[in-house]
């Protein structure tokens, strides 16, 4: 049972690495403040110690003089103690500067405007996902998926965020810190990746009863990949291959599907929802609620309220068989 | 100083009494607020249409701000606002129509459902049932709605998708 502190402590040290934490950067932003958040554990740290340590060399010696009359509380005299308050003060001074000027440098340089900022990210929060739109190259039109951004690893992007409801944070702790999403305001946030991977993202403001399913994934991948990503996310759907991916779509783009999603390439073209077009190739649904599997897609369309109650995906009546095609047809949208 | 609040405390007993109870009954009337948006998050909603006048779940459905707003919210998704908005007028104003010739819950519902049938949507077969409830509940209580209330909710939604041709929230 004495192994139980040291269990307690490992797992809370093992959330420190993963996809998720801002003590294990990956990008410029994160790890500049990685530094800055060092910086201040090493000022007030030292500083807490040295307190600390006066408290206890005071206490020491005045112990066994507590029943002595108290001191007569005079201006001290004692012109070695002045010039020790001196160096005390003078040691927080620079303790405080210090902490302030790091502070400065890395604000200045989250805000300052990067060389390389071509790449532009439009993603705009609404309650409990993400939607996510690239300018194709190709055709120069927005190209729109959701809950799922990929980066080119050693390239700046600046994320343009926008609010469609309510205020949310977007925040991905390895690469960058928060930003909150405002509705009705255009902030923006730079992104400078420098290692590949899967990280993830999660709304940072709470928004509503399912805030905490508000996640998304992130991928950085090399600029080859990133620009093959981009030119297969820009075409239409692929065509169903199937009699029952053919089912699917009709179900899913000619009943009540449609009225939120979209599928380019058919006649969906709800934007209420999160964009459908390449659904199958996503990590995950929901919002980083459930991995992308075909029975999670079944029964995320049959029961989203009992997955993520108060959800804005409604409970659509469909038929255990239209179910299923609709669930073979949106896998099968790669 | 204090010798002066003293004699002012002496002077009315019930002060603190008094004040006590003013707190009470205000955090009394705010919870009981609460409950004008209580609702159970989850799977149970309703599966089908309102089955005539007397159907219990309207009563809910009318009477609940989260329902309402929700609804002003689908109202707006699905682009009603192209037809229904501030500029309508005649027939499609909803809230003077609805005055000159009130609707009972269920022949609204079906109107919203199956009344749109003439210009090519059939909305019954595409929006989902709860949420044309909510739609139905939002457009009952416009009659009710002050157009200085109405406009706050537009503004509150400025930036929720308004129909298919929505290009992104305000910024």
């Amino acid at each position: 049972m004495r192994s139980r502190p040291a269990i307690a402590a490992t797992l809370a040290l093992g959330g420190c690495s993963g996809a998720q934490t801002p003590l294990a950067p990956v990008a410029d932003q994160a790890g500049s403040q990685y530094h800055l958040l060092l910086l201040m554990l090493w000022v007030c740290g030292v500083m807490y110690l040295l307190v600390i340590g006066f408290l206890i060399i005071g206490l020491w010696r005045a112990r066994g003089r507590h029943a002595a009359a108290p001191p007569p509380l005079l201006e001290p005299a004692d012109d070695r103690l002045r010039r020790l308050l001196a160096v005390w003060a003078a040691v927080v001074v620079i303790g405080l500067l210090v902490l302030a000027g790091g502070s400065f440098l890395v604000e200045r340089s989250l805000a300052l405007a990067q060389a390389n900022e071509s790449l532009r990210i439009r993603v705009t929060a609404h309650q409990y996902w993400w939607r996510i739109a690239y300018r194709d190259p190709a055709s120069g039109r927005w190209v729109e998926t959701a809950n799922e951004l990929h980066l080119p690893v050693a390239r700046t992007a600046r994320i343009e965020l926008g609010s469609a409801d309510v205020i949310h944070s977007f925040w991905v702790p390895n690469i960058s810190g928060k930003m909150d999403v405002i509705p009705g305001r255009a902030n923006a946030i730079d992104l400078t990746p420098r290692r590949l991977g899967w990280f993830r993202g999660q709304c940072a403001e709470f928004c509503g009863p399912q805030h905490a399913h508000m996640g998304f994934d992130v991928k950085v991948e090399t600029s080859a990949a990133f620009d093959a990503w981009l030119a297969a996310q820009a075409r239409p759907a692929a065509a169903p291959r199937d009699a029952e991916q053919a089912r699917g779509m009709e179900v899913v783009t000619r009943e009540q599907c449609a009225m939120c999603h979209t599928v380019r390439g058919t006649a969906a073209i709800g934007r209420n929802g999160p964009d459908l077009t390449h659904i199958g190739s996503r990590h995950s649904i929901a919002a980083g609620t459930l991995t992308m599997t075909r029975a999670h897609l079944q029964g995320w369309i049959a029961q989203p309220q009992a997955i993520k109650p108060g959800t804005m995906m409604p409970t659509v009546t469909l038929s255990p068989a239209d179910a299923n095609a609709a669930a073979a047809y949106l896998e099968s949208l790669k | 100083m204090i010798a002066e609040r003293k004699r002012h405390r002496t002077t009315i007993p019930f002060d603190g009494r008094a004040r006590a109870a003013s707190v009470a009954a205000i955090l009394l009337v705010t919870v009981a607020a609460c409950t004008k948006e209580s609702r159970t998050i989850g799977p149970e909603q309703p599966q089908t249409p309102p089955n005539g006048p007397a159907d219990p779940r309207t009563r809910y459905f009318e009477g609940n701000a989260y329902q309402v707003s929700q609804g002003g919210r689908y109202f707006t998704w699905y682009g009603c606002g192209s037809c229904h908005g501030d500029n309508a007028a005649g027939t499609l104003d909803l809230a003077v129509d609805l005055r000159q010739r009130p609707l009972r819950f269920d022949q609204l519902y079906s109107a919203i459902a199956r009344g749109h049938v003439h210009i090519g949507i059939d909305y019954g077969s595409k929006i989902p049932t709860e949420q044309l409830w909510q739609i139905s509940a939002y457009v009952a209580s416009l009659p009710r709605l002050k157009p200085e209330r109405r406009h706050r909710e537009d503004l509150d939604e400025a930036g929720e998708p308004r129909g298919v041709t929505w290009s992104g929230p305000v910024r």
